[in-house]
């Protein structure tokens, strides 16, 4: 096969355009949106204790599944040293989000959001902050100790006292088929339906469920933090307390035999393990048992 | 005298029967009314070389034969309904959960069935090895240059059974009606319906209605279990036929030619190794099935249009397809009073229809490119074709792209990449990938004709110094196990009838054509 030079130029356009063509077709004009820090999600919502929607009462805060206790006041003298120690350099002395030396809303604004959400945060040792640039905070080791947490929040939350508070859920009085049938629903379709948790677009992602305690999940589902949405009106304290039950029997310790369970991983991982341990190995077993020259 | 003697011992009796037994002279007599043993001899003299790669196929076929066994074994157990119940079982989540029978029986078999996780298990994995080592095979006959003349035709229909394949794992998959599947029969029934012109008509036909309807699962199971393995049985038969029929190819070598086939016979060396290899098939996917969680569906749950899981993806053989859609850009448009989907259109059902089309047409394409319309037998090497070795080694890069761009969201996650980035870069790697496996694949073909050791040790240089200081390399000879034996031509032992004396390699037979 010789081609005449045109031919040959021919062809290699082609295949340029070819190639270069859709490369083209996916650019699309630049998206001006910003992803920077999270901010209040939801802020339409109000944080009483008794939610009132339009067509009436839709939930109440605290039942004999879930109780919600605000932390005590003698906590804020306490809450305030710490908070001015740990938080103020980027929330502000006054904690509406404008530090000492900044602008007003480059920080979120922590007035109002209930000791549900400062707690959550903290406990779960996403703030202090470890690079304030990054687009969701992961979950650490916490920074603070919990009752650390629960004196911050009480201080915040004495500036304008709201909700939701501290949760406690009764897992005993909890349905577990029901708070799979919940999650799958709700929640499976960022953290996966077994629990592991994925990348969402631009950095933001769902934390894995693995290792959360039963409180902070209920204050993650009841207050919505970051990217997450908050769940408060369609939720009733009973459905969440089955929701946590499920996380904390089925997702956390699951009763799941068959093997090694790849990593969660799904397909992917079945697919690389079929490919390279069942595949892989027969071939070499055919390279062992067959001539090889 | 002594031969009127009566046999009186057990010996002499057995030596009076004569030397086939009384199991050789029944099955004499079983000839002689069936007259099937001059096939059957043919059939036992039937020479295998035995080239490593000559047993990649015998995976695919052993897998199967472990897939129909285990396969039975489930149908058993499974009940193909749409028909709605209350869970009631071992798994504690799902009790008290409406679910389909297909899914309820599904979790059965994997909870209450003794050995039916280990069963269910081993039927997914082999499924897994199955389409695997079809690819794997393939590959060894695209690279060799096996589907030359006169060969196309047992190309054709191995390919036909790849497709099969993969069509059946899916239908397969979609059984158990659990989240994960479900979403997969969801995006199938897209990809349908987003076929011009006749898309909605063809998901209606097969859907017997919107979506999901109940009449899926029992329309797949009997396609899954009667009509798709009846087809794969009978293309399995004539792909074997025709092997049995046109004799195997073989690798250039001592002895070999295009006009014999040097190898081992059928019996006894053959059967004893394929066997033996079946056997190796089916424990090692016992093990996978036994040490290798796969398809936990009762962690899914069952499937409801209103649930969806993240992180989801298909079996790996259907990667490629998810892929494509994933990186796809969005273009859909509306015209003519119709939305045209041409976000799931092309790389759903226009891609794999030109890799496919492409892959039937490629001994075609190849007759007419080179000219070369010859018979052949003697297999090359990839190096010595090196164009059609690029564009084997292209399609595969494209393929393993698409592959790999299924599942970015795991990528993101697993690397802390953000979603969006993974996503713009398997975009331009799908892209670039052929474009960039093919002149490299192409060099290195080149440069490995270019000297006769290619692939083969270096040995050391001797360096000396002289007494004017000057510095010498001489090369050492090579190593004596990577010497070229091709100049030193080995006797090959003729065919069966002739016994050697002393054959230079025990059960090496050469028979001609």
């Amino acid at each position: 096969m010789t081609f005449s030079l045109p031919r040959r130029a021919l062809l290699l356009s082609a295949s340029l355009v070819l190639s270069a063509g859709p490369v083209l077709l996916f650019l699309t004009p630049a998206n001006a949106s910003t992803y920077g820090q999270t901010t209040r999600k939801n802020s339409g919502t109000p944080n009483s204790s008794i939610v009132v929607k339009k067509k009436g009462l839709v939930v109440k805060y605290g039942d004999k599944y879930i109780t919600y206790q605000a932390p005590s006041s003698s906590l804020n003298d306490l809450g305030e040293a710490l908070y001015m120690e740990n938080c103020a350099s980027c929330h502000g002395s006054q904690a509406n989000g404008v530090p000492a030396s900044g602008t007003a809303g480059a920080y979120p604004d922590l007035v109002g959001l209930g000791p549900a959400t400062i707690d959550f945060w903290i406990d779960s040792g996403r703030m202090p902050a470890k690079d304030v640039r990054a687009v969701e905070a992961p979950r650490r080791q916490p920074a603070l100790t919990p009752d650390q947490a629960l004196a911050i929040s009480a201080w915040v939350n004495s500036l304008s006292p709201s909700y939701p508070s501290i949760p406690t859920p009764h897992l005993k009085n909890a349905d577990v088929a029901e708070g799979a049938a919940i999650f799958a629903l709700n929640c499976a379709a960022c953290h996966t339906i077994e629990g592991d948790g994925d990348a969402l677009a631009e950095s933001t992602f769902a934390p894995s469920l693995r290792h959360i305690p039963a409180f902070q999940v209920v204050e993650a589902i009841r207050t919505g933090p970051g990217d997450m949405p908050r769940f408060t009106g369609n939720l009733s304290d009973q459905q969440v307390n089955d929701v946590v039950a499920f996380v904390t029997t089925d997702i956390q310790h699951p009763n799941n035999p068959g093997g090694f369970g790849l990593g969660g991983l799904g397909p992917v991982a079945e697919g690389f393990v079929g490919l390279l341990i069942g595949v892989g190995l027969l071939v070499l077993i055919c390279y062992w048992i067959g001539e090889r020259s | 005298m002594s031969d009127t003697t009566i046999p009186n011992t057990k010996r002499a009796q057995r030596e009076a029967e004569g030397p086939y037994g009384k199991i050789g002279k029944s099955l004499n007599e079983l000839d002689d009314r069936l007259g099937i043993a001059k096939g059957g001899r043919t059939f036992m003299d039937k020479i295998f070389p035995d080239h490593w790669s000559f047993m990649l196929g015998e995976i695919a076929l052993y897998s199967f034969v472990i897939l129909l066994v285990t396969g039975v074994f489930l149908t058993l157990y499974f009940v193909p309904s749409s028909a709605t119940v209350i869970y009631h079982g071992a798994y504690k989540p799902l009790d008290g959960q409406r679910v389909t029978e297909a899914f309820d029986s599904t979790v059965n078999i994997s909870f209450a069935v003794r050995g039916g996780l280990l069963v269910r298990q081993m039927h997914h994995w082999a499924c897994d090895i199955f389409v695997g080592a079809i690819v794997v095979h393939m590959a060894r006959v695209f690279f060799t240059g096996a589907f030359r003349k006169p060969r196309e035709l047992n190309w054709t229909i191995g390919l036909t059974l790849l497709i099969l394949a993969i069509a059946n794992g899916f239908l397969g998959y979609s059984l158990p009606d659990d989240l994960v599947s479900g979403t997969g029969i969801r995006i199938a029934y897209s990809i349908m319906e987003s076929i011009p012109l006749v898309g909605t008509y063809l998901a209606f036909f097969v859907f017997g209605g919107n979506f999901p309807g109940t009449a899926v699962i029992p329309r797949f199971f009997i396609l899954h279990c009667l009509i798709v393995p009846l087809i794969i049985l009978g293309l399995v038969g004539a792909h074997l036929f025709l092997l049995v029929r046109q004799k195997h190819t073989q690798f250039r070598g001592e002895g070999k030619t295009e006009e014999n086939v040097v190898g081992s016979p059928m019996y006894p060396v053959f059967m004893a190794k394929t066997t033996g290899f079946l056997f190796i098939v089916g424990g090692a996917t016992a093990l996978l099935g036994a040490f290798a969680q796969i398809n936990p569906i009762w962690q899914f749950g069952p499937y409801d249009a209103a649930r969806i899981s993240y992180a989801v993806q298909p079996d790996w053989y259907m990667g490629f397809l998810d892929g494509a859609l994933r990186v796809f850009p969005a273009w859909e448009f509306t015209g003519f009073g119709h939305t045209w989907p041409l976000e799931v259109f092309i790389p759903a059902v226009l891609l794999p229809g030109i890799i496919f089309n492409l892959c039937f047409a490629w001994p075609l394409i190849e007759r007419k490119m080179t000219g070369d319309n010859e018979i052949h037998h003697l297999l090359d090497r990839p190096r010595d074709r090196p164009k059609r070795t690029a564009a084997g080694v292209a399609m595969f890069a494209l393929l393993a792209m698409l592959f790999i761009a299924s599942s970015t969201d795991v990528i993101a996650n697993f690397f802390h990449l953000s979603l969006n980035t993974v996503l713009w870069a398997m975009r331009i790697l799908v892209i670039l990938s052929p474009f960039v496996a093919y002149p490299i694949t192409y060099k290195i073909c080149k440069e490995l004709q270019g000297f006769a050791g290619g692939g083969k040790r270096k040995t050391p240089n001797l360096v000396s110094r002289t007494v004017e200081g000057e510095y010498l390399a001489t090369p050492t000879p090579r190593y004596h196990e990577d010497l070229d034996h091709e100049l030193r031509p080995k006797l090959v032992p003729t065919f069966i009838e002739e016994e050697p004396d002393e054959p230079a390699e025990s059960g090496v037979r050469t028979v001609d054509r």
